[in-house]
């Protein structure tokens, strides 16, 4: 995992180290290291969820449904693929946009859910490719953006509006907003790791998979 | 999607839509498969993937309510109470039930009501009561399904943590998957917490026995149950030593005296160990 990962991502901090020890707790069914977990990363759930749904009630109903799957799941965290933070982060933000895309118009909820998408409690995270930033310089990062680049990450990341959505509500054509939303990841990545990550050009990704 | 296995520079092409979790749930899951099956690098995923987490930095930060804690390890809790008893049917499949099969119920139903005339005048006082709603019964089937059994949860733990309370798993049995979890309260009432339960149809009713062992079950309660399948109520009291099984029956009309349906969930009561 290192070999692939290694080199994009960064080395694990001392406090990825803390919270993978507070994980392994939380694995073996300790109440009090969820309950860590949860004092620790409460304000960074409950923000997003309260972002993307914009409803108190159901941001709290994300953030509970969030905890409950990461306690249910800890076992399964993939040590190597970005840090405790990260896969948390990741579960609240499936888990809200999950809650708002059901909440569109004639969508059922459907009943109790036996076994929740995969995505729900296992999702795909990467390394952060760069350490703990503050916040100024992730803002800087997003002024690196174009406006119409910016838009379309808000929608895809806090709207929850898929790809295609997006190009409906904004009327511009599917593959333009893909390509919006690729060059907007990338430039934040080369405006938070530096100028000298290789990541100088919007191809690098495609190039390093020939 | 599985007919149709979506190629690499497919899955490439919606690297920045998946890691941002802005594709329908189709190809998200064609993605992944793919993720799982491919040999070839998948960089850009890692590329964009590693930004994604920033994005949420930037927003304002609010700080949930004290309350939401609470909840939270209220039903870690009860998760954890629930794997415990999970794991039990796995050892022994179908848990030892004191409770009589269709034939013995018959002839201990009609050796009920010859023999315990005191006692089916109880229950007919019990009947009339639930009857006239005038025992403590709460449905909360217009809440979202598992918000409305966390809450149950958290209620039944409330009420299991009170010292001379005692705990019991109702766990499904043969035929059904409904299940949940219950406290005696220090006054043989029963808080439970119950999902999965069939929705009920017409005069159908799910009715709580509680049965103390040698003794004739005890209706104890009925309610019904809307689509989300989840209930939440607190039965009459009566005399529930720990030992008692609490099961779950479902009637064909209210005001059963003795179980006639099947029971699609059932327990022994114990008290905690600490």
């Amino acid at each position: 995992m290192n070999d692939q990962f290694g080199p994009r991502g960064r080395v694990a901090s001392a406090a990825d180290d803390a919270d993978r020890a507070v994980l392994d707790l939380v694995a073996a069914g300790q109440l009090d290291a969820l309950q860590e977990l949860y004092d620790k990363y409460r304000t960074m759930a409950y923000s997003i969820a309260l972002r993307i749904t914009a409803d108190a009630s159901l941001a709290e109903d994300v953030v509970q449904d969030a905890f409950l799957g990461a306690w249910r799941n800890a076992a399964r965290y993939v040590e190597g693929k970005g840090s405790v933070k990260t896969w948390l982060l990741s579960i609240v933000h499936h888990r809200a946009v999950d809650a708002v895309r059901r909440r569109r118009p004639t969508v059922e909820l459907p009943d109790r859910e036996a076994v929740p998408p995969a995505a729900m409690t296992l999702p795909d995270i990467w390394p952060e490719v760069a350490g703990n930033i503050d916040r100024q310089e992730i803002a800087a990062a997003l002024t690196s953006l174009s406006d119409v680049q910016r838009e379309a990450l808000e929608l895809a990341y806090f709207g929850g509006l898929t790809q295609q959505e997006i190009a409906i509500r904004t009327g511009t054509p599917l593959g333009t907003v893909k390509s919006r939303i690729r060059l907007g990841l990338l430039a934040m990545r080369r405006s938070l790791v530096g100028g000298d990550d290789g990541g100088d050009s919007p191809d690098a990704g495609r190039g390093a998979l020939a | 999607m599985n007919e149709r296995p979506m190629s690499h520079e497919q899955a490439i092409d919606l690297a920045a839509g998946f890691v941002l979790g802005a594709l329908d749930p189709a190809d998200e899951a064609a993605v992944r498969e793919h993720l799982l099956t491919c040999s070839l690098s998948h960089d850009e995923f890692a590329d964009l993937g590693g930004v994604v987490g920033y994005l949420a930095e930037t927003v304002e930060q609010v700080e949930p309510p004290p309350a939401l804690r609470d909840r939270i390890m209220a039903a870690a809790a009860a998760d954890l109470a629930s794997r415990g008893a999970g794991a039990q049917p796995a050892a022994a499949p179908s848990p030892a039930i004191p409770f009589p099969s269709a034939g013995e119920r018959a002839e201990r139903t009609a050796r009920a009501r010859t023999s315990r005339l005191g006692w089916a005048m109880r229950i007919a006082a019990v009947v009339a009561i639930v009857v006239l709603g005038g025992w403590n019964l709460l449905l909360q089937g217009q809440l979202s399904n598992s918000q409305a059994f966390d809450r149950a949860v958290a209620a039944v733990i409330d009420v299991g943590a009170r010292p001379g309370s005692q705990t019991v798993v109702l766990a499904a049995q043969p035929g059904s998957t409904a299940n949940g979890i219950g406290a005696v309260a220090p006054d043989g009432s029963v808080v439970m917490a119950m999902r999965d339960l069939p929705a009920t149809a017409g005069t159908q009713v799910y009715e709580a026995w509680v049965i103390v062992p040698e003794a004739a079950p005890v209706a104890v309660g009925g309610f019904t149950v809307g689509s989300n399948g989840t209930a939440a109520f607190t039965t009459k009291p009566v005399a529930t030593p720990p030992g008692s099984t609490i099961a779950l029956t479902l009637e064909p009309t209210p005001g059963s005296t003795a179980p006639l349906g099947p029971i699609v969930a059932a327990g022994v009561s114990a008290a905690p160990k600490t």
